[in-house]
């Protein structure tokens, strides 16, 4: 049998990893997996090591043997060496979160509990004047442009301090950016507060965000619909020739791929509106050609 | 803990053993909400959490219903350790 491990670490029995004989079923297999992955799950056993490697072995042992495929080519030695699967070296989510995560905090965000703790323990139990700083909130105007293809901004804080802030393209107004420890001071022991910035996208005259998407209305002739055109349209990334079809109505929208928002190779479409405008005013003339016409080809849009 | 590897969802799912389009399902679900929410990208912390998920329906046999309670409990009690770490009286 190969070994499972590299050559320093020692050789592991799956069968005996999960407490199951060779002659077990695949049910019994998954049922013993499943009963000790909740017994030392690290999200279950928070900062506890043992646990932890107990948790990968029981994972290690059910990638090879968990499955028939796998037990088969296990049982004939034949198998590879394992890339860890289900057992890597990846940190748990506990590991993530507990010198503090953004869900954990996302959490606190919603709810206070942290003003639930400082009211609990800050003041009646803890060590005098051992505060966390305050957390401050700040509001960053962004360019339309910018918002929608990403940037990178320098702003000061009030205590003089540079921040420079990456604008993820494709950000929406109202979203915030948290910068860990750039808040207010820590009294005695206690932490600095954080940063938040609030991203408010400054609108672009005749533009509009719609997720990744940007719209815009253009204008165009009777004509122009009927015969159909190729146009100029502006979008974030300058003027492109549009072709315009034979037959389009007001509302018609057409797609100018990756003009969109977002980032590069991920760029939502610019939409395009149309809008049919008549001419400000009728020449006879030309009502003489609409009548002329109307004989001919007359239609009535009100019927699908 | 300091977030430096991120990945695209392909990356993401050969490192963590769970499907892309699985992967997927839990950022629609709002679940797992990509550091990059545009591309998206995850990071360790995404990573994690995709990988907690996973567990909790794979192996511990919990239904979709129970998965954002069970989620926003874990949450919970780590705010609350870390919470009260700060608060420790020395």
């Amino acid at each position: 049998m190969r070994s499972l491990l590299p050559e320093n670490e020692a050789m592991i029995d799956p069968y005996q990893v999960l407490g199951v004989s060779k002659k077990s079923d695949q049910e019994d297999i998954k049922k013993s997996f499943r009963k000790l992955a909740k017994k030392y799950h690290p999200d279950l056993n928070p900062g506890n090591k043992e646990a932890e490697k107990k948790f990968k072995d029981v994972s290690h042992a059910f990638d090879l043997i968990g499955t028939p495929e796998a037990r088969a080519k296990f049982d004939r030695g034949d198998f590879e060496e394992a890339p860890f699967g289900q057992g890597g070296p990846r940190p748990s989510y506990y590991d993530t979160q507990h010198e503090g995560g953004r869900y954990s905090y996302s959490f606190g965000e919603d709810f206070g509990a942290e003003d639930f703790f400082e009211g609990l323990f800050g003041r009646a139990r803890g060590r005098p004047g051992d505060f966390p700083g305050e957390d401050v909130h700040y509001k960053m105007e962004v360019d339309f442009r910018e918002a929608a293809l990403g940037g990178e901004k320098v702003i000061t804080l009030p205590d003089g301090k540079n921040l420079k802030v990456k604008i993820p393209a494709g950000i929406e107004s109202g979203k915030k950016l948290r910068f860990k420890g750039l808040g207010g001071p820590g009294r005695m022991r206690g932490g600095a507060g954080d940063a938040y910035i609030e991203i408010i996208v400054r609108p672009l005259e005749g533009f509009t965000r719609h997720g990744l998407d940007i719209e815009s209305e253009l204008p165009v002739s009777f004509l122009e619909a009927i015969i159909g055109e190729e146009v100029e349209v502006q979008t974030i990334d300058g003027s492109v020739l549009l072709k315009i079809p034979p037959g389009v109505s007001t509302g018609t929208k057409l797609r100018v791929k990756g003009k969109g928002a977002g980032a590069e190779g991920n760029r939502g479409n610019h939409i395009v509106v149309l809008k049919i405008v008549m001419p400000k005013h009728i020449d006879p003339a030309l009502k003489t050609m609409a009548e002329t016409m109307k004989g001919q080809f007359d239609y009535n849009p009100r019927m699908s | 803990m300091e977030n430096h590897l991120h990945r695209k969802i392909d990356e993401a799912s050969e490192y963590c053993g769970v499907p892309g389009e699985v992967i997927i399902y839990f950022i629609e679900q709002e679940w797992v909400r990509p550091i990059d929410f545009v591309t998206p990208i995850l990071d360790e912390e995404d990573v994690a959490r995709v990988r907690l998920i996973w567990d909790l329906r794979q192996n511990f046999g919990v239904n979709d219903e129970s998965i954002p309670i069970i989620l926003n409990l874990i949450d919970q009690l780590n705010l609350m350790h870390l919470s009260l770490k700060k608060f420790r009286i020395h």
